[in-house]
């Protein structure tokens, strides 16, 4: 069974040190420690920049001697992430998890993937060619999605509400749709979008 | 366990980051040395171990394939330093074993004391005179060791006092341990002690075992702390050695580490027999490459075995998981198959990249079914009912 004495230690070592590095994990719901999510800040100076991304993390049995497993729930543009799945091609997520690393060491790990993007090894095959290809509109994407996907609206409900309404939608459906999303707008026009 | 909240500011004992595990996140029980210098528990460098081949240290990656004995010299000085914290991780650990049905190796500080009076005794036949005062020191170790159990009752404060040179020297120059090294079987030494053969493997001068991985690198944790503790004395040592080094020009410390490699090699679970999960109770090579000898008359769960070189050379040591093992118990061999030629009968023949993949999955998993059949094997063959029950989960590197 998971070695919940440590992953208590870890976020308790974690929490103490989120000022600095940004990095949050928390019991998911259920409070059992085996489900936990966490959150990375965008690195500056990437199309990352200003994000907030979230990590669904699922302790294995055997956790810490077999790695935690990792995937976005934020969607996020990026060669080593699929863009469908979220799952994350990282090494140290796989073959290469030691016992001695943690879920905020991997946390980092993670995001210095976002820093340095791996072309060569990917996991999005069609967002590694725009990589290669055409940087320029790779990195455009990128930010695209972060500003849409990663970046907390500073709208209130009402405000969103509105926006949809001129755009077109009746009030009562763009306001049961944004409930159901969790009042994310862009989640709730693309729903809205697809009937 | 998750009921139980750990916290490390407990029994106003500060425990510096360096007596942490960096595998548990608590203080050190029962430490192991590695061959590359870094520290762990006993059951936290065990359940990292690859069970297939060669395994990793957690922190640097070092590659290594022996399960080396606990540091019995760090585990007394841990336990003097941080009594109350130390027995909670002791009641702690005891309960997981009670859970799981193995232990670890009790150590009792009498057997560490007569051990250190023997190693008196042979070096005062040997010579005379200097030795004399460090007799008086040994003779210091012993009160410390009874103070100290009283004080463990006590659960009295201020311990760190009581940590005397005596509990830290080397088991060759019988001073203070300087830049520390530790072998294999667990006995500390200078790095400067260290005498390197030019053909066979480093062998420990106290037990006489083998050391397999190289030549050991310094104890960092060990070493800082020494220096802190007996700062006057580290540097007097420092001062030592480094005239000695002077005066005679060592050759190159690494010769010996390269030829101990090469040895080391020469086995490969590709080509010879693994037997997965299963270690040698007396040098750690985890898994026995080569022949295994299984005792027919040890009872534990873990059962006791030994690689074919152990039980050739007729080794008295004791096995790794307190098993009752005595020179009296009768033995069976078991042979074994490569990697390949047991995946090729089981699969048939395949090529080599979808070979690399089964074996890769194998060891996440740590399941082979050449393990099933030898069980069966193991049933039938042998008297005993009871050792062929639990024999085969025995070695298995995920905690129930």
């Amino acid at each position: 069974m998971v070695d919940f004495a440590r992953v208590q230690k870890e976020l308790q070592e974690c929490s103490r040190d989120v000022e600095r590095s940004g990095i949050k994990v928390s019991p998911k719901g259920d409070g059992s420690l085996a489900r936990l999510i966490g959150t990375i800040p965008g690195p500056t100076g990437t199309p990352y920049e200003g994000g907030t991304f979230q990590i669904d993390i699922a302790l294995p049995d055997a956790y810490p001697f077999e790695p935690p497993k990792m995937k976005f729930t934020t969607k996020v543009w990026h060669p080593n992430i699929s863009s469908q799945s979220g799952a994350i091609c990282l090494d140290i997520l796989k073959d290469q998890w030691s016992p001695a690393l943690t879920l905020k060491t991997a946390l980092l790990s993670v995001q210095a993937l976002l820093s340095a993007p791996q072309p060569d090894d990917p996991q999005d095959a069609v967002v590694a060619q725009q990589y290669l290809k055409d940087y320029q509109t790779f990195v455009g994407t990128a930010r695209y999605w972060t500003e849409t996907f990663a970046k907390k609206s500073s709208l209130g409900i009402e405000e969103k509400v509105q926006k949809l309404v001129e755009m077109g939608f009746p009030e009562g459906q763009a306001r049961t749709t944004l409930e159901a999303v969790g009042g994310d707008e862009n989640l709730a026009l693309e729903k809205l979008c697809s009937g | 366990m998750n009921d139980n909240q750990i916290s490390l500011g407990d029994e106003q004992e500060e425990i510096p980051d360096s007596f942490i595990c960096c595998v548990c996140l608590d203080l050190l029980y029962k430490p192991i040395v590695l061959s590359c210098g870094h520290v762990s528990c006993f059951w936290c460098v065990h359940r990292s171990m690859s069970s297939l081949g060669q395994s990793q240290c957690p922190l640097c990656r070092h590659e290594y394939n022996h399960f080396p004995t606990i540091c019995q010299m760090l585990h007394f000085l841990l336990l003097k330093k941080y009594p109350v914290a130390y027995k909670r991780r002791e009641l702690q650990i005891l309960e997981e074993e009670k859970r799981s049905g193995c232990f670890s190796p009790q150590l009792d500080a009498h057997g560490c004391n007569s051990q250190a009076s023997q190693d008196l005794h042979i070096q005062n036949n040997g010579t005379a005179g200097p030795k004399q005062t460090r007799g008086g020191d040994y003779e210091g170790t012993g009160n410390v060791t009874d103070e100290e159990k009283n004080s463990l009752l006590n659960t009295d404060s201020g311990s760190a006092d009581r940590i005397s040179v005596a509990d830290v020297i080397c088991a060759a120059c019988k001073q203070l341990s300087f830049h520390p090294v530790v072998l294999n079987c667990g006995h500390v030494y200078c790095e400067s002690c260290i005498v390197k053969p030019d053909e066979q493997m480093l062998r420990c001068n106290v037990c006489q075992s083998s050391h397999p991985s190289g030549f050991p690198k310094v104890c960092l944790v060990l070493g800082h702390f020494l220096e802190e503790q007996f700062p006057k004395e580290y540097a007097l040592r420092r001062a030592a050695v480094q005239l000695k080094q002077a005066d005679s020009k060592h050759e190159n410390p690494n010769a010996c580490a390269t030829k101990a490699d090469t040895q080391r090699k020469k086995l490969s679970p590709w080509s010879d027999p693994v037997h997965i999960r299963f270690g040698c109770d007396s040098c750690g090579m985890f898994p026995i490459l080569g022949d295994r000898y299984n005792c027919l008359d040890c009872f534990e769960k873990k059962g006791f075995d030994l690689c074919s070189h152990c039980y050739n050379t007729n080794s008295k040591l004791p096995g790794r998981f307190n098993q009752q093992h005595t020179p009296e118990h009768r033995f069976k061999l078991v042979r074994k198959d490569s990697i390949r030629n047991q995946l090729k009968l089981v699969i048939g023949d395949i090529d080599d990249i979808s070979l690399a993949l089964i074996i890769a999955s194998i060891s996440s998993e740590g399941t082979i079914s050449p393990d099933a059949q030898e069980n069966a094997e193991n049933r039938s063959a042998v008297h005993a009912p009871s050792t062929s029950s639990g024999d085969e989960q025995d070695e298995s590197l995920t905690s129930d």
